[in-house]
């Protein structure tokens, strides 16, 4: 029987029954919020049929935070009664989810770098605009390390769904339940931010079964394309470019985008930055695009004209000001995360009374016998003095944002 | 506390491949006695200020280590 949801030592939810259950309770909560991810793909799946609006949030939000998002105490509580005719089997399903739907729209937040979170609304083309679906795909089993609140995770539950693949949830889940899930249920496909990967590394395991690994999120440099290359040796490995208020924008199998043609006039770069046409943009109420474009707060660097290849440097909010220096915390990052006994690392800036910024870092290190002193040496060779952290901290683990990002403190 | 501050102040030498102080005096300046620059004095208020709670230079400059411990005393 076709699995739809699995979850190691915990749950395994056939299609059968996922049919069932929606023949059985024709309705969703309109504010998704559930623990449980099966119940949240359960009511997008609901909502889907029905043709309606769902919004997603994170489970563990407080009363104040959920009020920051602007829904009320009612809507939280809000059932939404569907009135989609009963599915008879699998197939029937899949007609059905494919269909064009008008009125479906899904809200979701932007998990704040920024601050407040921001409300975006998404229609079904925009939210599926990178989904493949082909027979070939059948047989895909699929690793969900997102939040499945947060737009990367809506994304691969399309493109799982829409080709009825099995999800096997890998989120928050302890490093060793991860490896025995990949193995156990010989998932194929594994989207994920690079800092999963940093975390999943251990040196020698393989995973024969994965033919394609999907990076976004956060900047793939090169050492971590050779370190997924080692831990998937029969995947591809794909970098994508995507944000909560665009989706997915582009692609490539590398740390630089080589842009199609069709993409030369949607895009523009202006003091480094990458704008996006404002036809990406799927906000209801769009306030996001000035004059037809959209700042993405992408800083980027081109690396050749034509064909347009470009590299993502980092987050302009990411720029942090050393005493009329200017350092992307990204590239630091990097710096640090490139050295041999590196696992994972968080670079982030602190007032200073002296330079206004000073940076700082949080490091998780293969080999206890690394000093403090001795990662500032071997930075050396790698980074202007003004950009290397004038205080290393080595701690035992990096603080991870909802979204599986690292967090900068 | 002034071998606490020396302390500080050699980590932050060792880092710049400096020779280790043995000790440091009063009078010393911080820039050209103990060799520090803009960089290490950034550096060196956040560890003091782990250590001891204070903002060396929150109200101006600091040029000697009788300041640095006039400030943190006060």
């Amino acid at each position: 029987m076709k699995k739809f949801f699995c979850e190691i030592n915990k749950k395994e939810i056939s299609y059968l029954s996922l049919i069932r259950d929606l023949n059985k309770r024709k309705e969703y909560k309109y504010v998704s919020n559930h623990n449980d991810f099966y119940l949240i793909f359960r009511d997008i799946v609901a909502s889907l049929l029905n043709d309606s609006k769902i919004v997603l949030i994170d489970s563990d939000l407080s009363q104040n935070e959920v009020e920051k998002l602007n829904i009320f105490s009612d809507e939280l509580q809000r059932i939404y009664k569907c009135e989609y005719p009963d599915i008879q089997d699998i197939d029937d399903l899949l007609t059905r989810l494919t269909i064009p739907r008008n009125k479906w729209r899904v809200d979701l937040f932007t998990s704040g770098t920024t601050g407040v979170p921001k409300k975006i609304t998404h229609t079904f083309d925009s939210i599926t605009r990178a989904v493949k679906i082909s027979p070939d795909k059948k047989a895909d089993v699929w690793g969900f390390a997102y939040n499945p609140t947060h737009i990367a995770g809506v994304q691969v539950f399309f493109q799982a769904l829409l080709n009825l693949n099995t999800i096997v949830n890998l989120f928050n889940l302890k490093k060793d339940d991860i490896i025995k899930s990949i193995d156990y249920y010989k998932i194929t496909n594994i989207s994920a931010t690079p800092t999963f990967y940093r975390l999943l590394y251990d040196g020698s395991k393989k995973f024969e079964n994965v033919k394609r690994v999907t990076s976004g999120g956060e900047k793939l440099d090169s050492k971590l394309f050779n370190l997924l290359q080692s831990m998937f040796p029969n995947a591809k490995i794909l970098n994508v470019y995507a944000s909560t208020e665009i989706g997915t924008l582009f692609a490539s199998y590398g740390e630089y985008f080589v842009l199609k043609e069709s993409l030369r006039d949607k895009i523009k770069i202006i003091d480094n930055e990458l704008y996006v046409s404002s036809e990406y943009i799927n906000n209801d109420d769009n306030d996001l695009a000035q004059d037809n474009w959209y700042k993405t707060g992408d800083y980027v660097e081109v690396i050749s004209d034509n064909p347009l290849t470009i590299k993502i440097i980092g987050r302009i909010n990411e720029i942090v000001n050393i005493g009329g220096y200017k350092v992307h915390l990204s590239e630091v990052e990097e710096a640090i995360n490139s050295l041999p006994f590196v696992v994972n690392c968080s670079v982030y800036s602190k007032r200073n009374s002296v330079l206004g910024n000073i940076i700082m870092c949080d490091v998780v290190l293969k080999e206890k016998s690394i000093s403090e002193q001795d990662i500032h040496k071997f930075l050396s060779s790698k980074l202007q003095p003004f950009k290397i952290p004038r205080i290393i901290n080595i701690v035992e683990e990096i603080k991870t944002t909802r979204t599986g990002k690292v967090q900068r403190i | 506390m002034i071998e606490k501050i020396l302390e500080i102040v050699n980590v932050i030498r060792e880092k710049n491949s400096k020779p280790l102080l043995n000790e440091i005096n009063f009078n010393d300046k911080l820039r050209s006695d103990l060799g520090l620059d803009s960089l290490d004095l950034a550096e060196l208020t956040v560890r003091i200020e782990k250590e001891f709670g204070i903002d060396i230079f929150e109200d101006g400059i600091i040029e000697t280590v009788e300041e640095i411990i006039k400030k943190i005393e006060q």
